[in-house]
């Protein structure tokens, strides 16, 4: 299974970057720093959604969500998951950027997947890792009501 | 205490071994299906060698089913009705498959392993789809993300297809990328122009593809690409034409242009095209020479977002903005929409055009998304 995390066989970087470790290290070690900080992988899935499904309305132009600007590409195609898991996600890429922090998060649709399913956040120094602590930085808007359960 | 390690090592070692050698002496008895035979459209009979993919089985014999996700069962493009042979329905295709289609035995080609002999449907379409060497004879930037590839065919010399149909490009193995894949890109270029084709191929953030033709491809280089495919062409009718793209959906949209030019029509067509700032924007001068050579024709650009120091007198908005104001000015029962372009635009318009009165059955676009 490591192989289909590899560059040149889901996308053009692979999901590990440079992280040597197996790829269930990787995922104890964040949800050790997710349950230092008080939340679940689900959680998180569900901010990250809520962006990109805030950022879509604007056809790829910017748009202000709470305090962050967000960015939504959509192409034409979809990727299957990593893990083998039956089902395609759509190529979408977010980019969420807090003009306060001058800092930005960006991450697909399988990101959110990956996430949620597998609690896989993304080798270090991947194209799409995200740091679990950064995206709640980043994305610190008061939106629980509005939050959903896809992905 | 290190002679029981190494015996230890020596015994699993010796034991993995053996099982390899078991495993591949099972393939070849036990996975050797011999020579099937594929029966389509109850007509033409193929001689293959069981064991591979139908879909491979096919594109081994020059029969090429449309395929963009390198028969990983992923794309869904191979679909085709097995009415004997196919075996149970894996859970990899069933994800894929609507029950009607399961009820018609529709089945994905490239996760149907051919172990006996099958008799399959296919359309007689597909027996024009075949696979071209091309020279790439033009890489230039059209915008900072979208290159203008033109090829000219040297195996066969020519293509034949409708105005709106699309090709499948393969890769080559680059830096990092040993895989190669193919993917879907609508032909841009008049299709009286038979010895050459244009794609317009935006770069997709970690696409194996895109990448490769943004920045290793090079003038001169030979590639392979299939075709041509696709359900996308311009339909009989009398009411006006509304196209819509954004981005590299332009493609198609000029080979359709190209097509009305050549026929002279004398329909009314009007062309949204959607883009986020001027940046964004291209082929302005193509489409105003288009503006002189089709009558009734007229080019409607519309900025999303104009970067501050844009210049710009034109349509302001979300491309749906003066979609929506001009559907709500006409007469739309026997309007044909003809969109191209990211799903996000095409839901949104498809949206409008439903609200305004252009049914989806008069909506034409390519489900390649």
């Amino acid at each position: 299974m490591q192989t289909h995390f590899g560059p040149g066989r889901i996308s053009k970087d692979g999901f590990l970057g440079e992280d040597s470790r197996h790829i269930h290290d990787i995922i104890q070690e964040d949800q050790r720093i997710l349950s230092s900080l008080g939340w679940t992988s689900e959680r998180i899935a569900d901010r990250l959604q809520f962006f990109i499904d805030e950022g879509k309305k604007g056809l790829e132009g910017k748009v202000s969500v709470g305090k962050c600007i967000v960015c939504v590409r959509w192409d034409r195609g979809m990727v299957p998951c990593p893990f083998n898991e039956p089902g395609l996600h759509p190529k979408i890429v977010a980019t969420v950027f807090s003009p306060a922090q001058k800092r930005e998060i960006r991450y697909s649709q399988l990101s959110v997947h990956l996430i949620r399913r597998h609690s896989f956040f993304g080798g270090k120094g991947s194209v799409f890792r995200l740091e679990p602590k950064t995206v709640l930085e980043i994305t610190d808007i008061r939106f629980e009501s509005n939050e959903r359960k896809s992905g | 205490m290190m002679d029981e390690i190494i015996l230890t090592v020596a015994v699993l070692g010796g034991i993995n071994a053996v099982l390899s050698v078991i495993l591949v002496i099972a393939e070849r008895f036990f996975a050797n299906y011999g020579e099937c035979t594929i029966t389509i459209n109850q007509d033409k009979t193929l001689k293959v060698t069981g064991g591979s993919s139908l879909l491979s089985a096919l594109n081994s014999q020059k029969i090429f089913l449309p395929s963009a996700c390198g028969g990983r069962g992923t794309c869904a493009y191979c679909k085709c009705k097995i009415t004997e042979g196919a075996g149970t329905v894996l859970p990899t295709e069933s994800a894929l498959l609507s029950q009607q289609e399961l009820q018609d035995r529709v089945r994905l080609a490239c996760q149907v392993k051919v172990k006996s002999d099958l008799s399959i449907q296919i359309s007689e379409a597909l027996f024009q789809i075949k696979e071209f060497e091309a020279e790439v004879v033009l890489l230039k930037d059209l915008t900072y993300d979208i290159k203008l590839l033109r090829l000219h065919l040297l195996r066969p010399e020519e293509i034949h297809f409708t105005p709106g149909q699309y090709i499948q490009l393969q890769n080559k193995p680059y830096p990092k990328v040993r895989e190669i894949v193919s993917r879907a890109y609508s032909i841009a270029s008049p299709n009286d122009e038979t010895k050459n084709i244009d794609l317009m191929i935006r770069l997709v953030p970690e696409g194996i593809c895109t990448t490769w033709v943004h920045h290793h491809l090079q003038e001169g280089e030979r590639v392979i690409f299939t075709g041509p495919m696709g359900n996308f062409y311009l339909r009989e009718g009398t009411g006006e034409i509304i196209m819509v793209a954004g981005g590299s959906g332009m493609a198609p949209m000029v080979s359709l242009l190209s097509e009305l030019a050549r026929i002279k029509s004398q329909r009314k067509i009007t062309y949204f095209f959607g883009a986020v700032s001027k940046k964004d924007l291209f082929y302005v001068e193509e489409m105003n020479r288009f503006e002189k050579e089709i009558p009734h024709f007229t080019f409607v650009p519309a900025l999303s977002q104009p970067d501050p120091d844009d210049v710009w007198d034109g349509e302001r908005g979300l491309i749906t903005t003066p979609l929506d104001a001009y559907l709500k000015k006409m007469d739309t029962p026997k309007a044909q929409g003809y969109l191209c372009g990211s799903p996000g635009m095409l839901n949104a318009c498809i949206k409008t055009m439903n609200n305004n009165g252009i049914t989806s059955d008069r909506i034409f676009y390519d489900p390649f998304a």
